[in-house]
C-alpha cells in the first residue's frame, strides 16, 4: 500500500470522488438506504396504519383521525400517558442523581476500582427479562427479600405488598428500572470527570474554594454537557420501555401501571386492532417530543 | 482529588458509599446465585432465609446445561451479538464520518432526520416490521435478527461517532491530502485509527443492546434452536404457569457471564471512548 | 411453514414434484389430492404444554408414526408459554406464512383466516359422544367449525386441605357467603386466600366470570349486542368481592399474574387460589408433605343456585395460508382419531380434558383422584363470553382485562357504581 506522502495519481473518476459533496454522499448511500428500507418503511408503514382501522387478517379501512379521537376519550390510553411520564420523569430523576453520586464516588483512587467499575456495570448488562423475573421474587410480600429484610430488622411486619396497590406498583417499576439504568448513567458521567484539567480544580482551590465550592463552579458545569447527553438518551430508552412492565405486572393493578409501550402492544396483539395499537405508539412521538424540549429549554436558561 | 485525605473523610466520602452501591447493584445477583444453587424444596420453605442455601445443589445447571438447548442460545445470541454490533458500526460509522467532518449540501438536514430516528418507539414499528421479515422470508433464522437489530443501533452509533469524529483536527487531515493522500486513504488510514476508542465504546454498548434485545426476537424466532438467551430461557423454562424458577436463574448467570467477561475487559476503553465523543459532542 | 425438508430428494423426484405441482396449478384447487405432490413436511405450532409428557409423547410416538405411515413428516414448533404464543399466530396470519395447523390461541382475532374443518369435527363428534355444547360457542363461527377443540384446562378452587380442617370447615364452601366466612377464620389464622385479580389471562377470569354468572349477571346478552352488565346484581357481586379482598385474601393479590398465585401458595402464604393442577403436581413433586394436604374444590354457589367454571379451550385449527390444506386437515383429523387422541391425552396426565362425552367415565380420571373433579367442570362450564358469541370484540374485552379491572379498581378504592360505570362505557365503546 502506498505510503500517505507518496504523490497519489488520480483518474478523473477518482478526482470527482474527492469532492467532498461526492465523497460524502457515496459514503452515506449505504448506511442511508438500510435505513429506508428497515427503518424507513416500517416507520411509514406504522404511521399508515395508525390512519387506518385495521384488525388482524382483515381488510383495512380508512379512518382518518378517527383512532386518535377514540384513544382521547379512553380513559385507560390517558392513564397510560400519566404513567408513562411519571416513570420516566421520576426514574430519570433518581437515575441521574444516582450516577452523578456513583461517578463522584468512584472518581477516587482505590484498589480493585476496575473490578468494581465491573460489578457497578451488571444490572445493566444482565438481560432485562432474567433480572426483572428475579425482581418478581424480591419483591415477594412474605419471600422476597426485602419485607424479609424488614421483618427481620422490625421496621415492619409484614412488609408492604410491592406489586398489589397501585402506588407500590408504580413505586416498584420505578425502582426495578432505576436499578438498572443507573450504572449506565454512573460510567458516563465518571468519563466526564475524568476529563476535567486537573489545573481548573488547582486554581479553584488557588482561589479559596472549598470541596463544595470546587464541585460547584468546576465540576458541575463541566459536567453538564455530559449529563444532559446521557440524560437524553436514557429518557428515551425508557419512555419506550417495554419489557419491564410486560414482565413484573402486566400493566396491573387496574392499569396502574400501564405504560404507553404496554398499552399499545396489548391493543395490536391483545385486541387484534393494529391500528389502534399503531395510533398509540405513534403518540408517544409528540408527547416525548415535548418532555425533551420541555428539558431543553430549562437546561437552556442557565 | 485534590484536598487532604483523612481517615474519617475516606470512610465517608469513599467506602461507606462505596459498599452501600456495590451491595444496591448485586444484591439481586446473590438472590439469584442462591436460587440457582437451592433446590425446590428449599426455595418454597417459608421459613428459609432468601440468601441462605441449607443444601446447596447443581441440580437446576445440570438440566439447563443437559435439558434444554441453553448452550446453542448463548453461542446464539453471541453471534448475533457481534454480527449486529459489526454491520452496526460499520453503517454507523459510514454515516457519522461525512456528517461529522465534511460540509456539503443536506448534511444538516440528514444530521437531523438521524437524531429523530431515536425517537421511533419499537413498539410503532414491530408489526410493520414482522410484515417485512415474512415478506423477504428471513422467519425463524438468525438473519433476521442480525438486520433488524442495527435499526435499533445505528442512530445511536452514528450519533455517539460523530461526537467523537469532531474531535480530531481538520488540520490532520488536510496536511495527509497536501502530502498527496486521497481522501479515502486520509480517512482509513490516519482519521479512524485515532477514533479507536470510540468504535470500542460504542461496539461494547451495541453488544450489550443486542444481547438484551427481547421484542424482534420474541417475534421472528420461535424454533427452540435459533433462540436467543433471553427468550429462550423465559420461553423454555415457563410451562403452563409454572416458573423453573432455579433453572431460570442459572440461565441468567450463566448468560450474563460472557457478556461481563467482555465488559471488564474492555471497560476502560468504555470510558475513554464515552469521554471524548460526549464531552466534545 | 410446509417447506421442503433438507433434501432426501433425487433429482427425479424434483422433476416429479414440479410436474405435478405445475399440473396443480392449472387444475386449480378442484383437483384431488392424489394428483398433487404430498408436502414433505407439515409445521405443527404449539404452546409448550404444562405436563412435559404430553409434548414428549407427540415428538416420540406420534409424529414417527404418521411419518411412517404416509411419509410426511411433522415439524413439531413448540412456542414459549407466558403470552409469546398468541403475538405469533398474529404475526403468522398477518404474513401468511408460518406453521400449518396450531393451536389457536385467540382464535377470535382471525377465524377468517382459518380453513373451515366441520367435516373433522362432525365426524369426531359422532365417533366419540358428542361434543359438550359450550364448546361450540367457541370453535364455531357462522355455523362452521373454524377449529377442533382438542381438551379444556380446567381450572378449580386449590386449598390446603389441613388449613380448612382446623378452623372447622370440613367440606369445601358450597356458596360464595360459605367461601367468604371461610377465608375470614383463615385470614385470622395467618392463612388468607389469594385471590387472582391482575392482569393475567386464566386463573382471573376463572373465578370472577364464574362469580359474576352466579350472581345471575351477564356482561352482554345473548346476541351480544346489548351491554347487560350495568344491573344492581353487579353491584351485589363487586361489593362482595371488596368484601372478600379486604377480609380473607392477601393483599397483594389484586396485582397477580397468572404464576403468582402458583409462588404464594407453594410458599405456604395462601390457603386458597383458584388455578389449573399445576400447583398440585409441582407439590407433589418438590414439596411431598404439602403435595398430601392439597385438594381440588368446585366453584361456589352464587346467589341464584347456580355455580359456573370458565372454560379454557385448547383448540387446533388449520390456516388457510398453508401450502397443503387438505394434507394439513389430513393430519389434524388423524390425531383426533382414538387411537392416536386416547393415549395422548392420557399422557397430559387429564391436564386437557376432552370436549367429548365419549370421556366422561373413562378409567384414566381415576388415576389422581383429585384431578377427576377437572372433568366435573365441563358440565358447569360456560366460554368466557356467555351467553354471547365468542367474538374479536369479546377477545378485546378480555385481553384489556375491562371486568377484570372493574373488580380490582373496586377493591382499590374506586366506588362501586363509578367502576361498573367505567366498565359499561368501555364496553359501549368495543362493541360499537
Amino acid at each position: 500500500m502506498a505510503p500517505a506522502h507518496r504523490p497519489y495519481r488520480l483518474g478523473r473518476l477518482g478526482a470527482l470522488m474527492e469532492r467532498e459533496s461526492v465523497f460524502s454522499w457515496l459514503m452515506l448511500t449505504p448506511p442511508v438506504l438500510f435505513l429506508l428500507a428497515f427503518l424507513g418503511y416500517p416507520f411509514f408503514y406504522g404511521v399508515y396504519l395508525s390512519f387506518y382501522r385495521r384488525e388482524v387478517a382483515s381488510v383495512a379501512s380508512f379512518v382518518g383521525l378517527g383512532n386518535f379521537v377514540t384513544l382521547s376519550n379512553d380513559p385507560i390510553f390517558w392513564q397510560a400517558v400519566r404513567n408513562t411520564i411519571i416513570f420516566t420523569g421520576v426514574a430519570t430523576v433518581l437515575k441521574a442523581s444516582g450516577g452523578l453520586a456513583m461517578a463522584l464516588v468512584m472518581n477516587q483512587n482505590f484498589r480493585m476500582k476496575a473490578v468494581t467499575r465491573a460489578m457497578l456495570l451488571l444490572p445493566f448488562i444482565v438481560p432485562t427479562v432474567l433480572s426483572t423475573v428475579a425482581w418478581q421474587w424480591i419483591l415477594d410480600p412474605g419471600m422476597g427479600l426485602f419485607n424479609r429484610l424488614l421483618v427481620v430488622s422490625g421496621l415492619a411486619n409484614p412488609g408492604p405488598s410491592w406489586l398489589g396497590t397501585p402506588t407500590m406498583a408504580m413505586i416498584s417499576i420505578i425502582m426495578v428500572n432505576t436499578w438498572r439504568g443507573l450504572p449506565f448513567f454512573g460510567i458516563s458521567i465518571l468519563a466526564g470527570l475524568q476529563t476535567i484539567p486537573v489545573d481548573l480544580h488547582e486554581s479553584a482551590t488557588i482561589d479559596g474554594a472549598g470541596t463544595w465550592g470546587r464541585f460547584r463552579y468546576v465540576t458541575l458545569p463541566s459536567l453538564l454537557p455530559v449529563i444532559f447527553i446521557v440524560t437524553v438518551f436514557s429518557i428515551v430508552i425508557t419512555f419506550f420501555d417495554f419489557q419491564l412492565v410486560y414482565v413484573l405486572t402486566g400493566g396491573g393493578p387496574a392499569n396502574s401501571t400501564h405504560l404507553m409501550a404496554t398499552y399499545a402492544y396489548s391493543l395490536s396483539m391483545g385486541a387484534g386492532q393494529l391500528g389502534l395499537g399503531s395510533a398509540v405508539a405513534l403518540s408517544m412521538v409528540p408527547v416525548l417530543g415535548l418532555l425533551l424540549v420541555g428539558l431543553t429549554l430549562y437546561v437552556r436558561k442557565d | 482529588m485534590v484536598g487532604e485525605l483523612t481517615w474519617r473523610k475516606r470512610i465517608l466520602g469513599l467506602w461507606l458509599p462505596l459498599v452501600a452501591f456495590v451491595v444496591v447493584a448485586l444484591f439481586p445477583f446473590t438472590w439469584m446465585a442462591a436460587t440457582s444453587l437451592k433446590t425446590n424444596a428449599e426455595l418454597y420453605d417459608p421459613k428459609a432465609m432468601p440468601l441462605a442455601i441449607k443444601h446447596p445443589s447443581l441440580v437446576h445447571y445440570i438440566d439447563l446445561l443437559t435439558e434444554t438447548n441453553f448452550l446453542i442460545w448463548v453461542a446464539n445470541t453471541m453471534l448475533v451479538a457481534v454480527i449486529a454490533t459489526g454491520i452496526s458500526l460499520l453503517l454507523g460509522s459510514m454515516l457519522a464520518y461525512p456528517l461529522a467532518r465534511m460540509r456539503f449540501r443536506g448534511g444538516a438536514l440528514l444530521a437531523i432526520a438521524v437524531a429523530v430516528t431515536y425517537l421511533i418507539p419499537q413498539t410503532l414499528l414491530f408489526v410493520p416490521m414482522s410484515d417485512l421479515i415474512g415478506r423477504m422470508r428471513l422467519g425463524n433464522t438468525l438473519t433476521a435478527v442480525m438486520l433488524t437489530y442495527p435499526t435499533l443501533l445505528v442512530p445511536f452509533i452514528a450519533w455517539l461517532l460523530m461526537g467523537y469524529f469532531k474531535t480530531v483536527p481538520k488540520e490532520l487531515e488536510e496536511q495527509a491530502m497536501i502530502d498527496g493522500a486521497s481522501r479515502w486513504r486520509a480517512m482509513t488510514r490516519i482519521i479512524l485509527p485515532l477514533c479507536a476508542p470510540g468504535f470500542l465504546s460504542a461496539g461494547i454498548f451495541a453488544f450489550t443492546l443486542s444481547q438484551n434485545e427481547f421484542l424482534y426476537a420474541l417475534l421472528f424466532l420461535s424454533k427452540s434452536s435459533v433462540r436467543t438467551v433471553p427468550i429462550g430461557v423465559v420461553g423454555e423454562l415457563i410451562r403452563g404457569d409454572a416458573f423453573y424458577w432455579g433453572q431460570l436463574m442459572a440461565g441468567a448467570l450463566l448468560g450474563s457471564i460472557p457478556v461481563a467477561l467482555i465488559y471488564s475487559f474492555f471497560v476502560k476503553y468504555y470510558v475513554a471512548g464515552l469521554t471524548a465523543g460526549a464531552v466534545k459532542g | 411453514m410446509a417447506m421442503p425438508a433438507k433434501s432426501k430428494a433425487t433429482r427425479r423426484d424434483f422433476l416429479k414434484l414440479a410436474a405435478a405441482g405445475a399440473a396443480g396449478v392449472a387444475a386449480g384447487p378442484w383437483v384431488s389430492r392424489n394428483a398433487q405432490a404430498k408436502p414433505v413436511s407439515i409445521t405443527f405450532a404449539r404452546e409448550s404444554a404444562y405436563v412435559k409428557k404430553f409434548d414428549e409423547h407427540f415428538q416420540k410416538v406420534m409424529a414417527p408414526a404418521y411419518e411412517k405411515a404416509t411419509g410426511i413428516k411433522i415439524e413439531y414448533q413448540i412456542q414459549a408459554a407466558g403470552g409469546s404464543a398468541p403475538v405469533q399466530l398474529v404475526a403468522m396470519v398477518e404474513n401468511k406464512a408460518g406453521a400449518d395447523v396450531a393451536w389457536t390461541q385467540q382464535e377470535w382475532l382471525y377465524r377468517d383466516a382459518l380453513v373451515d374443518v366441520s367435516d373433522i369435527a362432525e365426524a369426531v363428534g359422532k365417533e366419540q359422544g358428542g361434543w359438550y355444547d359450550e364448546i361450540k360457542r367457541y370453535s364455531m363461527d357462522k355455523g362452521k367449525w373454524k377449529s377442533v377443540p382438542m381438551g379444556n384446562i380446567g381450572q378449580l378452587m386449590n386449598y390446603r386441605k389441613d388449613w380448612f380442617d382446623e378452623v372447622g370447615v370440613k367440606k369445601f364452601p358450597e356458596t360464595w357467603d360459605e367461601f367468604l366466612e371461610a377465608g375470614i377464620k383463615l385470614k385470622a389464622k395467618g392463612h388468607p386466600f389469594g385471590m387472582s385479580m391482575g392482569h393475567g389471562f386464566a386463573d382471573n377470569y376463572s373465578w370472577l366470570y364464574p362469580l359474576l354468572w352466579s350472581y345471575g349477571v351477564t356482561v352482554m346478552d345473548k346476541d351480544g349486542k346489548k351491554v347487560a352488565l350495568d344491573t344492581s346484581e353487579t353491584a351485589k357481586a363487586v361489593d362482595y368481592v371488596r368484601k372478600l379482598y379486604k377480609e380473607a385474601c392477601i393483599e397483594d393479590c389484586v396485582g397477580w399474574l397468572d404464576p403468582a398465585n402458583n409462588k404464594a401458595f407453594l410458599t405456604s402464604q395462601i390457603s386458597c387460589t383458584n388455578n389449573a393442577y399445576s400447583i398440585m403436581v409441582s407439590a407433589k413433586r418438590d414439596l411431598p408433605e404439602m403435595g398430601k394436604v392439597i385438594d381440588h374444590g368446585l366453584n361456589p354457589k352464587g346467589p341464584n343456585g347456580q355455580r359456573y367454571h370458565a372454560l379454557v379451550p385448547v383448540t387446533h385449527g388449520v390456516f388457510t395460508y398453508s401450502k397443503d390444506v387438505q394434507a394439513a386437515k389430513d393430519f389434524l383429523r388423524w390425531t383426533m382419531d382414538p387411537k392416536q387422541y386416547r393415549p395422548w391425552i392420557a399422557s397430559g396426565d387429564m391436564y386437557f380434558a376432552p370436549y367429548l362425552h365419549g370421556f366422561d367415565k373413562v378409567p384414566e380420571w381415576d388415576i389422581e383422584p383429585r384431578v377427576k373433579p377437572f372433568q366435573k367442570v365441563l358440565e358447569t362450564g360456560k366460554i368466557t363470553s356467555w351467553p354471547a358469541p365468542a367474538n374479536r370484540q369479546h377477545g378485546e374485552v378480555v385481553n384489556r382485562w375491562i371486568v377484570i379491572d372493574m373488580f380490582s379498581k373496586a377493591c382499590t378504592g374506586t366506588p362501586t357504581k363509578a367502576a361498573i360505570a367505567e366498565a359499561v362505557a368501555q364496553l359501549k365503546t368495543i362493541y360499537g
